[in-house]
């Protein structure tokens, strides 16, 4: 069974930590200048989750007309993975569990922005019930 | 006369790089790579030679960083920019271009952990480096396994006779590393450090590797003599030995679970990357021929005056324009989606370096008796050229590999 029953939880705990991403002090105003737009296609369940950086920063779940600057492609499970740090972006790419579009340099630049979300995900997962592993 | 940018897209950024690194290849490398060429490899690498210099006016320049996002003080440049520099690079000297591309391969790496640790350990001391010090070396073929260690996918990388020479054992929070990689190995005897492509489990074969970032100044590691070799020869090439050699566990990035993809992921990088190289080798002989043929006069006449002349320049035009278009191509396209379509990267490298070897030898014979001379550069782009239809993989092999992608894709 998927770890996100339901698109509408998936975009509460996803969006959420992503507007906590936006939101850090540390983050934000390098995501802004940054102004790269992210767009993750998510399956299973199916919902998009788009990170701009218009409005000094926003996050919206659902369907959004921009043009992408990179495209994620993922599982549910995998973004779940992904942000308990259960598997690791370059090997989640190797297998094909993530596909990217966009320039390589780019979304590596984004990886350490990344740090106050996988400290964020495992306190948020066991809040909403979902599994973590050693909690 | 600089050739016609027939990308009509490129930025004015784009355009300064090229014609910056352009003028460097041309006015620092170019002659330095043909001095390097008449020395023993021991001369090429002694301290302080012109290799050295020059390595360090590179990394002073920043160009050590290509790959690295400039989050990390890289210069983190786009793919086209990617290409642009290591094609200009290479009209100077194919070999330094190499030496240069494999010298980032653990911040590269590194760069896809991205977690504080990696960064600390790989990342900001290459970055910083100014004095070459800091160097990479791509440590995966061995004796006994030269381009079939790239051959993922194919039925031999699975066979559990056919495994890396390299093995390693865990002991407590290290592994312990034993064995030998090639001659072949570019930076080998200079570099400070290594990707290393190893064993970890046996009973899969080639496909039960694993990669690890290895220090090479610890006790354990030896180096063999540089290799003394036909072309490339400012690029120092040679063996590593592993005696008990010493890695901590989390410093193997990449176990047999995924081992084969990530070696896809590198081939495709690093293809794509010889293709740019090669587009520069092309352009450089045909730049040289093109010139020495208004200037030499035969029969009474220019060289260029000749129909025969200009129907072999025109021969080598098509073989660089085309090589341009589609190794660029190949580049952006894989740094643009990942996983990659290895086989673009592949058919890049094998398209390219043949390509090369074509214009060199049709360079060498538009100057004839000259051409066979050191007084002109062009018998060592033949040299250079040659080379790289081995390095990175034979085209053989690697046509094979994508040959067998090929037919997987439709058969399964």
């Amino acid at each position: 069974m998927a770890v996100f029953e339901r698109t509408d939880t998936m975009y509460r705990i996803l969006g959420g930590l992503f507007e906590g991403l936006v939101k850090d002090p540390s983050v934000g105003p390098k995501f802004v200048e940054s102004d790269i737009i992210i767009k993750f296609t998510i399956s299973d369940p199916d919902g998009e989750i788009w990170l701009s950086p218009n409005n000094g920063g926003e996050v919206i779940c659902g369907p959004y007309g921009l043009s992408p600057t990179i495209e994620m492609t993922l599982s549910g499970d995998t973004c779940h993975r992904f942000w308990l740090q259960e598997i690791s972006m370059p090997i989640a790419l190797a297998k094909g569990l993530i596909k990217a579009k966009g320039p390589l340099p780019k979304v590596l630049k984004l990886l350490p922005l990344l740090k106050p979300a996988y400290a964020a995900y495992p306190g948020i997962a066991k809040e909403n019930g979902l599994e973590v592993k050693g909690a | 006369m600089p050739y016609t940018e027939l990308d009509l897209t490129l930025a004015e950024d784009h355009v300064a790089l090229k014609e910056a690194v352009h003028k460097f290849a041309v006015g620092v490398l170019r002659p330095a790579a043909i001095e390097l060429d008449k020395m023993t490899p021991e001369q090429v690498i002694a301290k302080d030679s012109l290799y050295w210099r020059c390595m360090k006016k590179m990394y002073e320049l920043n160009y050590h960083t290509v790959l690295i996002s400039d989050a990390y003080g890289g210069l983190g440049l786009d793919p086209l920019a990617t290409h642009i520099v290591w094609e200009e690079l290479a009209y100077g000297s194919a070999g330094f271009a190499v030496s240069l591309g494999c010298s980032c391969f653990n911040a590269f790496y590194a760069s896809m952990m991205a977690d504080d640790y990696m960064i600390e350990k790989f990342i900001v001391p290459f970055v910083e480096c100014r004095d070459a010090g800091v160097m990479s070396c791509w440590g995966i073929t061995e004796p006994d396994h030269g381009s079939d260690i790239l051959m993922s996918g194919t039925p031999h990388f699975r066979d559990p006779k056919v495994v890396q020479q390299v093995k390693v054992r865990r002991k407590g929070d290290d592994f312990i590393l034993n064995g030998q990689k090639s001659s072949w190995i570019s930076n080998g005897p200079i570099a400070s450090n290594v990707s290393l492509f190893v064993n970890l489990q046996p009973a899969m074969g080639m496909a039960g590797g694993g990669i690890c970032l290895v220090d090479l100044s610890q006790k354990g590691i030896s180096r063999g003599k540089p290799l003394n070799k036909m072309g490339q020869r400012e690029l120092p090439q040679g063996e590593i030995f592993f005696d008990n050699a010493v890695c901590p566990a989390r410093d193997m990035i990449i176990d047999q679970e995924s081992y084969e993809m990530m070696t896809d992921l590198t081939l495709a990088h690093a293809n794509a990357t010889m293709g740019a190289y090669f587009t520069g080798v092309a352009q450089a002989a045909y730049d040289l021929a093109l010139q020495y043929s208004t200037e030499r006069i035969q029969g009474g006449r220019r060289l260029c005056d000749h129909q025969s002349v200009q129907k072999k320049l025109f021969d080598m035009f098509v073989r660089t324009a085309t090589a341009r278009s589609f190794s660029r191509d190949a580049m952006k396209y894989n740094m643009n989606t990942t996983p990659p379509d290895v086989k673009y990267s592949i058919a890049s490298k094998v398209y390219c370096t043949q390509a090369a070897l074509d214009v060199t030898n049709d360079a060498v014979q538009i100057f004839g008796g000259y051409g066979l001379s050191k007084e002109f550069p062009i018998e060592k782009l033949f040299r250079d050229a040659r080379a790289g239809l081995i390095e990175d993989g034979s085209n053989d092999s690697l046509a094979l590999t994508a040959g067998n992608m090929i037919v997987r894709e439709v058969t399964q």
